[in-house]
């Protein structure tokens, strides 16, 4: 018992908010009448909310170095603009279209990251003049004008779904039904396998049970999500980008060097120098992966939209900043999960949509999302404060 | 779990069982709304809705805050929510063709309220106040008061356009030069900053504070020894902060008059400055007729009749001509306010502090 309660008690930011997340979309469920879990809506869930949760995942590399990136929304419709240009006004083809563009984001993180890095001006400001700075070149670039439309082609990387729509069984989508299968066994293994290392390295074992209902709870989730779409049009492209992007990044941030480097970094800089980490250097990979993230962000908001227009991605960094301090993530660096954000990004994600179906109008959605935020960090704050000895 | 746990916890579960069906028999409209931030969208939405409440329908009244990917939200959730008709003033008018392809693909009509969509085939309706004619009755004023006709001038004048990216402004622009070009063009009007072609003189998102900044601008570059005689303004919100800006400098106080200022929309803070002596004119369009209008033509629809339109060539939105309903717009100034706006029962006069 008491190795359950540790578990609880070592995770209980994460699970907490996994929890609020399961409450919040019942409540809605209900509220809405269940309109919720329709397969539709579902499916618009991860269309709408895809990109805030993609630039949520490179916004968290910079708050956990400690810094921030306000510019994302700017670079977002900077990147969306210049592409709109290279494919309608120049015709390039939609994949080269695309990787100039992706380049195009590192280099304007690059720009910012030099000197956030290396020049050592503060992040905040350093990307308050990138947020005014490519939101007004979006505006040269687009000449205040809404530019459209795109190749279907370009327009299937946020609107598309996988191949094979075809194929129904019971009016089911039979590649989601196989992909959601294929996902559960594979993670089912995954995660034995992970059990059997553990307890090889004579790490005190969970019981068996926990980690089978751990088991039994992911595997419900993904085949629960991959029914309802299968119910619909089938898996979006955007969900397949999304979810590689969640276990590169989650990859990235535990297992590999340059990962472990980013923490150390956040959670004592100089420590981290004095043990050898460039961490000007890390600094400034950070921001070029924002970067890249943002592009990649901007080229899909203009896909769903099939236009690139001046406005887009006005506040979009407040929804990401919001998704990762939700998640968990601390304002003073060094703490903070891919997969905490994710759920974070997917709290903003349910109350925007359940309150948008049940029709709370703008001004309200707004005062309860500050208040949702403001509540989460409080309870960080509170969580972390408790005497450990209770 | 105590009481009042459990009853929570029940009325949930009953709720969660009740599903959708109520909702889909129903007449339900959702209405599509650019932003409260401006007077006249609160009102249309609040006239469109009272109305097709009274002939029975459920309305579902959205605003999305002037954020394109807001309003593209709340579209595809009117559709999965099973709303059978949409009325939608775009945020954007180009940004919607994927979202209008779902409403489509669930059977939706869509009716494009005040600002065409464009580029999309699936617009059914236009219902609209002539933007063209709006220009026009502005345009034309200004030429009127300053007695041009008669061979008066020359005078000096700025222009305003609206937003680069709604459709009307280009409309209104255009009938407002069609009225001011001739005398440009001769020389009986002058504009000193240089500046009178549409992409030059429009403000982005009809924001007034740009207006303003744009004034301030021109009035210390070029207005420093000349006085300023008219300014073209598209919109009443536009038309604030060109006041301020001609205030700052001195317009309006001892011996120095306020040069004649256009609006739009009769709004409630632009027809007390209009009484102030502030303002010159504005342009009334009564959105309640504009929202019966809409309202008129939700109603074919549901009894499968086609609605009634008045102009079935104009408004081209790229894909396709939508049949459009236009309605008239008029002049207000310090003379005629009081038989227009009060009383047609628009504003009540206590509201004008009258």
């Amino acid at each position: 018992m008491s190795a359950i309660v540790r578990l609880i008690k070592s995770n209980i930011r994460q699970y907490g908010m996994i929890m609020v997340l399961a409450c919040l979309m019942i409540l809605f469920q209900a509220l809405t009448q269940g309109i919720m879990f329709k397969p539709m809506n579902i499916t618009n869930l991860v269309l709408q909310n895809s990109y805030v949760l993609i630039l949520a995942i490179g916004m968290l590399l910079c708050i956990v170095t400690g810094n921030i990136d306000l510019s994302v929304g700017s670079v977002s419709a900077f990147v969306g603009a210049v592409a709109a240009v290279m494919m309608i006004n120049f015709e390039m083809g939609v994949a080269p279209a695309i990787l100039v563009a992706l380049g195009i984001g590192a280099a304007v993180g690059a720009f910012q990251g030099l000197f956030i890095a290396f020049l050592r001006l503060p992040a905040i400001i350093v990307t308050l003049a990138g947020m005014l700075i490519f939101r007004g070149l979006t505006m040269v670039i687009l000449k205040g004008q809404t530019k459209a439309p795109f190749a279907k082609s370009f327009q299937a990387l946020a609107a598309g779904y996988l191949p094979g729509s075809e194929w129904r069984v019971d009016g089911l989508n039979v590649v989601a039904l196989a992909v959601g299968i294929a996902a559960s066994i594979i993670l089912a293994f995954a995660m034995l396998h992970s059990r059997r290392v553990r307890l090889r390295h004579h790490f005190e074992p969970v019981p068996l049970w926990v980690d089978a209902l751990k088991i039994a709870a992911l595997v419900i989730a993904i085949d629960l999500l991959t029914y309802e779409l299968a119910c619909y049009d089938g898996i979006p492209v955007i969900l397949v980008i999304l979810t590689a992007l969640i276990l590169i990044y989650t990859f990235f941030a535990k297992r590999t060097i340059a990962g472990r480097h980013v923490y150390a970094l956040g959670g004592n800089e100089r420590a981290a120098r004095l043990s050898g980490i460039k961490t000007d250097r890390v600094v400034f990979w950070v921001y070029v992966n924002m970067g890249v993230l943002a592009a990649l962000a901007g080229l899909i908001v203009a896909g769903r939209l099939n236009a690139a227009t001046p406005k887009a991605g006005v506040n979009f960094e407040l929804d990401a900043i919001a998704a990762c301090y939700i998640g968990g993530a601390s304002a003073s660096g060094g703490i903070g999960t891919v997969i905490g954000t994710i759920v974070g990004g997917c709290v903003m994600a349910v109350l925007n949509n359940g309150m948008s179906i049940i029709g709370v109008s703008v001004d309200w959605q707004q005062t309860i999302k500050g208040l949702v935020l403001l509540l989460a960090v409080w309870f960080d704050v509170f969580a972390k404060s408790r005497p450990q000895s209770r | 779990m105590d009481r009042f746990g459990k009853v929570i916890f029940l009325s949930l579960a009953a709720a969660l069982f009740m599903g959708a069906a109520d909702l889909a028999a129903q007449r339900t409209v959702g209405i599509a709304m650019p932003t409260q931030s401006a007077q006249r969208w609160i009102q249309d939405g609040y006239y469109m809705k009272k109305i097709l409440e009274e002939r029975g329908c459920k309305v579902d009244l959205q605003y999305a805050e002037d954020n394109i990917d807001a309003q593209v939200a709340q579209i595809e959730n009117m559709i999965t929510k099973g709303d059978k008709v949409l009325v939608i003033a775009p945020v954007d008018d180009a940004s919607l063709t994927n979202v209008l392809e779902k409403a489509h693909a669930a059977g939706l009509p869509v009716i494009a309220y005040d600002r065409l969509i464009r580029d999309s085939p699936w617009v059914d309706y236009y219902a609209t106040f002539d933007n063209y004619k709006v220009g026009v009755l502005q345009g034309g004023y200004i030429v009127d008061k300053l007695g041009l006709k008669g061979g008066t001038g020359p005078f000096t004048i700025e222009l305003f356009a609206g937003s680069p990216d709604d459709n009307n402004a280009g409309f209104n622009f255009r009938g407002a030069m069609s009225q001011l070009g001739p005398y440009i063009k001769n020389g009986k009007l002058v504009v000193r900053s240089g500046q009178t072609a549409f992409d030059k003189v429009a403000i982005l998102r009809w924001d007034g504070a740009t207006a303003q900044k744009r004034m301030d601008d021109i009035l210390t570059s070029k207005y420093t020894d000349v006085r300023l005689d008219a300014v073209l303004s598209p919109y009443d919100g536009l038309s604030i902060g060109i006041l301020s800006s001609l205030k700052s400098v001195g317009y309006g106080s001892e011996g120095e008059s306020m040069p004649i200022v256009t609006g739009q929309d009769a709004e409630l803070a632009s027809v007390k400055s209009i009484l102030a002596g502030e303002q010159t004119q504005t342009v009334f369009k009564d959105t309640r007729i504009l929202a019966r209008r809409a309202a008129d033509m939700v109603d074919a629809i549901f009894s499968g009749k086609s609605a009634e339109v008045n102009d079935i060539q104009t408004y081209d939105n790229g894909k396709k001509v939508v049949p459009a309903y236009i309605c008239e717009p008029v002049n207000v100034d310090a003379a005629n306010y009081a038989a227009v706006l009060i009383d047609s029962g628009y504003y009540a006069a206590d509201r004008l502090g009258k």
